[in-house]
């Protein structure tokens, strides 16, 4: 014989049962990463002692007010143009030929060394004739053919712009 | 009908093609792919995005609507149609701002964006422009955002033709058109039956589950004022689509670690819907069918979309509970199971095995009933096990049993949907078998099916018909044996069929002799003209299929009228062939499961009668036990025992029996009477408070298994949760208990008692896990090669001799409750719960939509006796008394009364008022049988059915999405117009879209 019933006797764990299960279950954890704990509480505290806690806390806080205000900085002309040419000069070095970039780079890099090597001050102001005669040497003569054939890249392409708009 | 293929060229090469097919289904076969934002396969062809243009024969067409013929030239990579899809994809951005990677679609099956991005489109042509209108947040599971909506009118055409509820159009007048639901009210006003499709087919972020907000995307719960400069921002420097995409796919990869995706099968009904669920830990994002689910396709009902709440209810049972008195202790799993071996023990060795009854659940899966009846039958020696189809289809299994064979349906829905004519007897599919109902109300739409209904109500099904009779209460046994004899009068039987198919014809004529027109018209008070008109609709219709449901089933006589379907469709020769046949409908997602898995007194699983002594054996020999010969009790008779001091313990799981049974008041009393009482649920049940002993089950979600459907197929349904808390499956509870008796079992798996079945019962023979991967099913019976049945009968009927079987009945006039009951009353489910709600209730938005049971009570009786919606009315039978509030309806006729079963209140529950006279083969109780008096209590009230219910609603019916209108805007130019010539002049101004 058993009368339907509602009652339910719920057995709710003792406030401070739950706690030391608790406690004990963050003891444990702490004794099995003993090495990673430590060395994370030294980097906190120098975070803390930096100031940068507070600073990230209350960041934290006001994340939508602070986001807002981040946004609506970024959301301008000027920054507009700032990311578009990161984009533009990112896409750029995408289109290089890393072999060919190399090549102009390691020669910049000699031309900066002869640079420094202060051949130009010692010369003085060197004359026409002098220059024209620097202008035969092979070095200097390959560097002028480069120069120009990427002055001719750079016009076609101007040209180009110029049809389409 | 594919057998006469030819061939066409797709971009120069040759590919196989078959008529009828258009020219993106050729593409599809051979994986080439065309845009098509707004076509979808569940849905057909609709023609709002333009983004299929191709070109074919010199000619540029949409290939979702142009048919190919044989030696065709399609190319659909040319300038000119990329031009052509660039130009369509342009209009659709106008509408629908790309900001994929804080958007909560972003999950890598959003339609637009891959059709943008597969196009390699590096910037619109038109710029994004906003819609005058404010986001609709109004429903509760759903939102629509005209600002993101591309007017492809993919939910319009599954509302209008697949779901065909008909709420939604697009109002192509307007200068800015949009979605409108009804005549434009807000949705949660509207006619929306909340059943999903709209969102489920919506190919991008428009019409969205709110569930999803904010939670699917790693940044999509971001505060406006914050995203919109961001998205702002993104836009002014972006450098073009490519980069953008970039990163939203990366976002949308790292989505799905976190995002699960598991397949299931829908419980609340037993069409045996599957889909995807998807969750965040134990937070659903949202129910996403999928269109290759072998049932519903994309389609789903408000309980099976949005009902899944009850999941994570802080109500649910999640430890074991042991009575101490009058309250219940919580307990280990240890302990209570100790306390039930020790019990069933005590019990059956002092009154013997038949003295503990078992109680089986539609609700649980397969593998759980055939352990459950092993366990009974097995370990504890009885066959007194049961399940609830007592309480619904047994009538309707026992009828074709006699006549052809197999107690389920002849076929499966794609038979319904192609039949010429469709009978629905007793039966509302529209609101318990509501994505079946949706298959039923397209071919009639759509493709000339007629429709006939013959039930008390008006119900929507009814509304929809060709011819709706509206029979006396308990007398269908009398329309159809009229019907049937009159189809023999006039000669327009089958009488090939009948004469190589079917036995005992003669007797069967005979028996019908009484049932003349005159008798029938006079005891259905449907008219001989009506009748006339029945059976001339089903002796033109080339294939008939019969459905019914509890109407039928829930009477005294009730497998005889079920037996008098089969008889009628027999006579006519409508079993066997496609489109026909006999279709009881299943209320519960595993109601024909359990009883095929064999928790039925008399028959082991797959139907093998227990008393066969070659059948027995063939279990004793793997189960290594002897097995009882004779049939157990069925629940009806427990409670009888219960009554008697024969029984003297139950174990139940899974079935809410002290709300269901009928005449509650004398369950509760015996139940209240048992010696020992276990109830395995997952929430604590009226039944349970009578229980001595309470085991926290685990549902549907929570385990693997496989259900049947109505249909007979099987599928899979995988684990999506852990079990909430100490809850287990069921199969797991049976096991652990049956080892604590001395089984020894070890099932690691449902997969491996699924593998004891096969090799058990024939029916089941080729039925395996294996087979039954992912979205794959299985029609028993299925052959040991695993080939399956989704057509009964085709060559033979399930009798040794091959042959149907005619069976004589008679009818049984219903229960008279006496003269003062003045008011007849019928009962049943409705839309938008479950059953009593134990489920759905948990859903706040199911409550929104529907908080209490309501009384439908007539227009004549509402105006004789003052009442209005929400006036609360006393009901009394001469077995108890419910008070519940009424709503004055048209469906409902004259003295008939329909009560609603959604409730968890005592005073408001349909079988305080219910008998216990049943079927006098079955024992299904006569729930629909019932007379009642009322008395009003408070003449005004509150309506017990808020304005927020579709059943409020307006619905505006149209074909599709009437694309015409938007092509004859001023400011629609045609993409052929554009292109038409080869030329390449882009117009301006023809952004309707």
């Amino acid at each position: 014989m058993a009368k339907a019933t509602k009652q339910i006797k719920r057995e709710v764990p003792h406030p401070e049962e739950v706690q030391s299960q608790a406690v004990a279950d963050i003891v444990t954890a702490l004794a099995e990463n003993r090495e990673a704990i430590l060395a994370t509480i030294g980097i906190v505290r120098q975070l803390n002692d930096m100031g940068v806690l507070s600073a990230v806390e209350a960041l934290l806080d006001k994340r939508v007010d602070v986001s807002e205000i981040a946004i609506q900085q970024i959301n301008q002309p000027a920054m507009h143009n700032t990311f578009k040419n990161g984009m533009t000069a990112f896409k750029f070095l995408g289109t290089l030929d890393p072999g060919q970039l190399q090549m102009m780079l390691s020669g910049v890099g000699n031309g900066f060394e002869k640079l420094g090597e202060g051949s130009a001050q010692k010369s003085g102001n060197p004359s026409l004739w002098k220059l024209g005669s620097s202008m035969r040497t092979p070095e200097v003569r390959q560097s002028i053919a480069t120069m120009v054939s990427f002055l001719e890249g750079m016009g076609e392409s101007f040209q180009e712009q110029k049809e389409i708009h | 009908m594919k057998e006469s293929s030819f061939s066409v060229q797709i971009n120069g090469e040759e590919h196989t093609a078959y008529p009828g097919q258009t020219i993106l289904e050729v593409a599809k076969d051979h994986d080439t792919y065309i845009p098509s934002i707004c076509y979808h396969p569940n849905l057909g062809t609709i023609q709002t995005c333009d983004t299929c243009h191709v070109n074919a024969g010199g000619e540029m067409v949409r290939a979702c609507a142009t048919k190919v013929i044989p030696g065709m030239n399609i190319d659909t990579t040319s300038q000119q149609v990329r031009d052509a899809q660039y130009e369509a994809t342009s209009r659709i951005l106008k509408n629908h701002e790309l900001y994929c990677t804080v958007c909560d679609n972003n999950n890598g099956n959003c339609v637009v964006h891959n059709t943008v991005e597969h196009l390699e489109i590096e910037h619109q042509k038109y710029e994004f422009e906003a819609k005058p209108y404010a986001a609709d947040n109004s429903h509760p599971f759903y939102r629509y955002e005209p600002d993101q909506c591309i007017l492809c009118g993919r939910c319009v055409e599954a509302c209008q033709d697949l779901q065909v509820n008909e709420t939604l159009t697009i109002d192509w007048e307007r200068e800015a058109p949009r979605v409108i639901w009804d005549n434009d009210v807000s949705i949660d006003q509207s006619s929306c039956v909340s059943c999903g499709h709209c969102v489920s087919v919506c190919p991008c972020n428009a019409l969205m589950e709110k569930s999803m907000l904010g939670e699917a995307g790693f940044m999509t719960a971001i505060p406006p004022k914050v995203l919109e400069p961001m998205i702002d921002l993104t836009k002014e420097v972006e450098p073009g689509y490519k980069e953008i995409f970039a990163i939203s796919e990366v976002e949308a990869a790292m989505r799905k670690s976190r995002i699960k995706r598991t397949k299931t099968v829908c419980t609340y009904c037993g069409v045996g819907c599957s889909f995807e669920v998807w969750t965040k830990d134990r937070h659903i994002l949202k129910i996403e069918p999928q269109e290759d689910a072998p049932v519903n396709g994309i389609s789903t009902c408000v309980k099976g979309k949005w009902g899944w709440d009850f999941i994570n209810s802080e109500e649910r049972l999640t430890k074991p509970l042991i009575r101490q008195g009058d309250e219940f202790v919580e307990a280990t799993w240890e302990e209570a199971l100790k306390l039930i071996a020790s019990k069933l023990t005590d019990i059956k060795e002092e009154h013997g095995s038949d003295a503990i009854g078992y109680i089986a659940s539609s609700k649980c899966t397969n593998e759980e009933n055939f352990i459950f009846q092993k366990f009974a039958r097995a370990v504890m020696g009885t066959n007194n096990v049961d399940n609830c189809s007592r309480y619904c289809q047994s009538p309707a299994t026992a009828g074709l049993m006699r006549t052809v064979g197999i107690g389920g349906d002849s076929g499966t829905i794609k038979d319904i949907e192609k039949s010429d004519l469709v009978i629905t007897v007793g039966a509302n599919p529209a609101e318990s078998h509501p994505v079946l109902a949706t298959r039923i109300k397209r071919a009639h739409k759509l493709y000339g099916q007629k429709l006939v209904v013959v039930d008390l109500r008006a119900n929507e099904l009814a509304e929809r018909a060709d011819l709706h009779l509206h029979p006396k209460p308990s007398t269908d046994l009398v329309w159809i044996s009229a019907v049937t004899k009159y189809i023999l009068d006039q000669g327009w039987e089958d009488k090939d069929f009948l004469a190589t198919r079917v036995n005992g014809l003669d007797d069967y004529v005979a028996s019908l002799d009484k049932f003349t027109l005159d008798y029938a018209e006079e005891t259905t008070g449907i008219s001989t003209d009506e009748l006339i008109k029945l059976a001339t609709m089903i002796h033109e219709a080339k294939s008939v299929c019969g459905l019914w449901a509890m109407g039928v089933t829930q009477h005294m006589g009730a497998t005889d009228t079920s037996t008098a379907i089969a008889n009628l469709l027999l006579i006519t020769g409508n079993f066997g062939r496609p489109g026909t046949g006999a279709y009881p409908l299943r209320g519960h997602n595993n109601v024909q499961g359990a009883c095929d898995f064999g928790t039925m007194p008399a028959w082991l699983p797959g139907y093998e009668p227990i008393q066969d002594d070659h059948v027995r054996a063939r279990y004793e020999k793997a189960w290594g036990v002897t097995l009882p010969k004779d049939p157990g009790m069925d629940n009806h008779q427990m409670v009888e025992g219960i009554d008697k001091g024969k029984l003297k313990a139950l174990y139940l799981f899974g079935e809410d029996m002290a709300i269901v049974d009928s005449n509650v008041n004398h369950v509760d009393s015996a139940l209240e009477s048992l010696d020992f009482f276990v109830v395995q649920d997952v929430f604590f049940s009226k039944t349970a408070q009578f229980a001595d002993v309470i085991l926290p089950a685990a549902p549907s979600l929570e385990k693997e298994g496989t259900f049947t459907n109505t249909e007979r197929r099987i599928q899979r349904l995988y684990q999506v949760f852990e079990p909430l808390g100490d809850a287990k499956p069921d199969w797991v509870i049976f096991q652990e208990l049956a080892n604590l008796l001395g089984a020894e079992w070890n099932y690691e798996h449902p997969s491996e008692i699924m593998a004891e079945v096969a090799s058990l019962a024939p029916y089941f023979a080729g039925v395996s896990y294996e087979r039954l991967e992912g979205f794959n099913s299985q029609v028993w019976p299925v052959a040991k090669d695993g080939t399956d049945t989704p057509l009964l009968y085709t060559e033979k009927f399930a009798f040794p001799d091959g042959k149907a079987r005619l069976h004589p009945v008679d009818w049984t006039p219903g229960f008279e409750a006496g003269d003062e009951y003045d008011l007849h009353l019928n009962n049943g489910r409705l839309l938008e719960h479950f059953h009593e709600g134990n489920m759905t209730y948990r859903s706040e938005g199911l409550t929104h939509k529907v908080p209490h049971p309501w009384l439908e009570i007539s227009l004549e009786v509402a105006q004789e006796r003052g009442i209005e919606d929400g006036s609360l009315v006393r009901l009394s039978s001469p077995y108890g008394h419910v008070k519940v509030r009424a709503i004055v309806t048209d469906r409902v006729r004259g003295n008939e009364l329909y009560l609603t079963m959604n409730t968890r209140e005592e005073h408001e529950m349909v079988n305080r008022l219910t008998s216990s006279y049943h079927d006098k083969i079955t024992h299904t109780p006569n729930y629909k049988e019932m007379s009642v008096k009322m008395e009003v209590l408070e003449e005004k009230g509150e309506s017990p059915l808020p304005k927020v219910n579709h059943r409020f609603g307006n619905r505006m019916p149209q074909i599709s999405v009437k694309v015409e209108e938007k092509w004859k805007r001023d400011d629609f130019t045609p993409i052929t117009k554009l292109f038409e010539t080869g030329a390449n002049h882009f117009g301006e101004g023809h952004q309707a879209n």
